[in-house]
C-alpha cells in the first residue's frame, strides 16, 4: 500500500474499526511514517468528542471509595503483597527454631521443679501427667511444624501465582496500551506462512513478540530477534517455537533499539550471537 | 463556566504519575460522570459499567506516566482508555451471554439515542449539533463503531451494505464531524 492509502485508514482507525489485517498493516506504517502518527493522534481527538454527548451518570459513592482504597493498598502493587510472604518464607525457619528452643527450655524448667516432688508419694501420677503433657506438646509442635511447612508452600505458590498474574497483567496492559508500538512481521521465502507481531513500549522497552507458523528450530538452534536501527542490527531475545509453530518472547528492547524501524528474526546457534549469521525467517513489513 | 481556575488535566496526570492520590481523586471527580455515561452507553449495564470505570481509573493510576501531552489532550487519553476497556468488557460479556446481549443490542441498537441523550453543557451541545449535521447513514456507521465497538466489516454485515460503501461512509462521517466541530474543537477542550 502507498502512503496515501494508509492515510485514508486513519479516520476509521481512530474509531478502532479497522479490520485486523488493515489495522496491522497501518500499525507497521505508523511505525515508519513521519507524518501519519501526528495525524492519527489528531483523528483520535476528533473521535474522543463522541464521548461528550452522553448523559453524564454519577457513579455510586462506593466506586470512588473502592478505587481510593485500592490505590492506597496497591501503591507499589508487587511489593505490598510480597513483603509478608518474604517474612513467612525467609524468616519462617528461624521463627520455628526459636519456638522449639522456648518449648524445650520450658520443659527443662518443669524438670527442675519436678525433681523434688518425685521423691514424695503420689508424685508418679504427677510425672505421668507431665509426661503426657510433654507428649501432647510434642505432637502439637510437630503438627504446628507441618502446618507451617504447608503454609510456607502455599504462600510460595501464591507468590508464584501473583507473579504470573502480575506479568500477565503487564502483558495485557502493554498489548492494550493506546500508545504501545505494534509492528507486524511477515515470513520470508524460508517461511512463507510464518507471521508475528511485536508490541513494545518505547518508554520502558518492554516488548512481546508473538509468532505463528514458524518451522521447528533444529537441535542446537534457536530463533533470535533483531532490532535494526540506523542499519545496525541490535541483538534481541532467543526463543524456540512449540510443536505448532507458535512462540512467545518477552524481551526488553535496548535503549538504542527503541527507535528501530525494522525488526527481523533469524535462526542462530542456541546461545545467540551478537550479530546475525543465519537465515532470516521473519521481517517487519515494508511500507 | 467561570469557576476559579483549576489544575489542568495534564498537571493532574503528571501528579498522578508521581503517586499523588489526591490528584487521582480530583481527576476522578472531574470526569467520572462523563466517563460513566460513555461506558454505560457501551455496556447498558450499570454494575458492569461501574466496575469498568473503577478498573479504568486504577489503570490511570498505574499508567499515568505513559500519558504524553504532546500527542493529545488528557481527556482524549482518558476517553480512549475508558472506551477500550468498555469494549473489551462488552466482548467478554458477549461471549459469555451471546444471546442475551444480542437481544439487548437490538433494543438499544437504535442510532438516534446518540443525539437524544442530551447533556446540557455547551461542549456536549456542540458535539450533538455536529452529529446532527452528519448525514444519517454516515452517523449510523460512526455510532456502530464508536459505541458498539463493531469493525467496518461487522458494520457492513449489520447494515447489509457493501464493505466499500461502509468504508466511504465512515471516512466521510469523520471528515464531516471534524469540519463541523471545526473552530469549536478548542472550546470542546475540557478542563485545560
Amino acid at each position: 500500500m502507498k502512503h496515501q492509502e494508509y492515510k485514508e485508514l486513519l479516520e476509521v482507525a481512530a474509531l478502532d474499526a479497522l479490520d485486523a489485517a488493515e489495522g496491522i498493516a497501518l500499525e507497521a506504517h505508523l511505525a515508519e511514517c513521519a507524518t501519519c502518527p501526528a495525524e492519527a493522534d489528531a483523528w483520535r481527538e476528533v473521535a474522543a468528542a463522541l464521548a461528550l454527548p452522553m448523559t453524564p451518570v454519577k457513579p455510586s459513592a462506593a466506586v470512588r471509595e473502592r478505587l481510593l482504597e485500592a490505590v492506597r493498598t496497591q501503591s507499589p502493587p508487587v511489593h505490598a503483597v510480597a513483603a509478608p510472604d518474604a517474612q513467612t518464607n525467609g524468616e519462617g525457619v528461624a521463627a520455628q527454631t526459636s519456638n522449639v528452643v522456648s518449648l524445650d527450655s520450658r520443659r527443662e524448667r518443669r524438670g527442675v521443679i519436678i525433681s523434688k516432688p518425685l521423691l514424695t508419694f503420689g508424685s508418679i501420677a504427677a510425672s505421668v501427667a507431665i509426661a503426657a503433657l510433654a507428649v501432647t506438646l510434642a505432637l502439637l509442635w510437630s503438627q504446628n511444624k507441618a502446618l507451617k511447612t504447608q503454609l510456607a508452600q502455599m504462600s510460595d505458590s501464591l507468590r508464584q501465582t501473583e507473579q504470573e498474574i502480575g506479568s500477565l497483567r503487564a502483558d495485557r496492559e502493554l498489548l492494550a496500551a493506546p500508545d504501545a508500538r505494534a509492528v507486524a512481521l511477515a515470513g520470508t521465502k524460508d517461511a512463507t506462512k510464518a507471521q508475528a507481531r511485536l508490541t513494545f513500549d518505547q518508554r520502558t522497552g518492554r516488548a512481546i513478540l508473538v509468532a505463528a507458523n514458524l518451522p521447528p528450530a533444529p537441535a542446537g538452534k534457536a530463533y533470535q530477534l533483531w532490532f535494526i536501527a540506523g542499519g545496525k542490527p541490535l541483538p534481541g531475545g532467543l526463543f524456540r517455537p512449540d510443536a505448532t509453530g507458535h512462540a512467545e518472547l518477552h524481551d526488553t528492547v535496548p535503549t538504542a533499539g527503541r527507535n528501530a524501524n525494522t525488526f527481523a528474526v533469524t535462526l542462530e546457534p542456541q546461545g545467540g550471537v551478537p550479530a546475525p549469521t543465519g537465515s532470516m525467517y521473519l521481517l517487519s513489513a515494508a511500507s | 463556566m467561570s469557576e476559579e481556575p483549576q489544575t489542568s488535566d495534564t498537571e493532574l496526570l503528571h501528579a498522578i504519575a508521581r503517586g499523588d492520590e489526591l490528584a487521582l481523586a480530583a481527576l476522578y471527580d472531574r470526569y467520572s460522570s462523563i466517563l460513566l455515561g460513555l461506558i454505560l452507553r457501551i455496556l447498558h449495564n450499570r454494575p458492569e459499567a461501574e466496575d469498568v470505570l473503577q478498573e479504568m481509573f486504577l489503570q490511570v493510576w498505574r499508567r499515568a506516566a505513559d500519558f504524553d501531552e504532546a500527542r493529545g489532550r488528557g481527556f482524549t487519553w482518558l476517553v480512549t482508555l475508558a472506551r477500550s476497556r468498555a469494549i473489551d468488557r462488552l466482548r467478554a460479556v458477549a461471549s459469555r451471554e451471546r444471546a442475551a446481549t444480542a437481544a439487548m443490542h437490538e433494543s438499544h441498537g437504535d442510532v438516534s439515542d446518540a443525539s437524544d441523550d442530551v447533556l446540557r453543557s455547551e461542549q456536549a451541545e456542540i458535539v450533538r449539533r455536529a452529529l446532527d449535521g452528519i448525514p444519517e447513514e454516515q452517523r449510523r456507521a460512526l455510532v456502530l463503531a464508536y459505541y458498539e465497538g463493531l469493525t467496518q466489516s461487522e458494520i457492513a454485515e449489520r447494515l447489509k451494505q457493501p464493505l466499500g460503501t461502509v468504508k466511504t461512509r465512515m471516512r466521510s462521517g469523520m471528515i464531516k464531524l471534524r469540519e463541523l466541530l471545526g473552530e469549536q474543537m478548542r472550546s470542546v477542550r475540557i478542563g485545560s
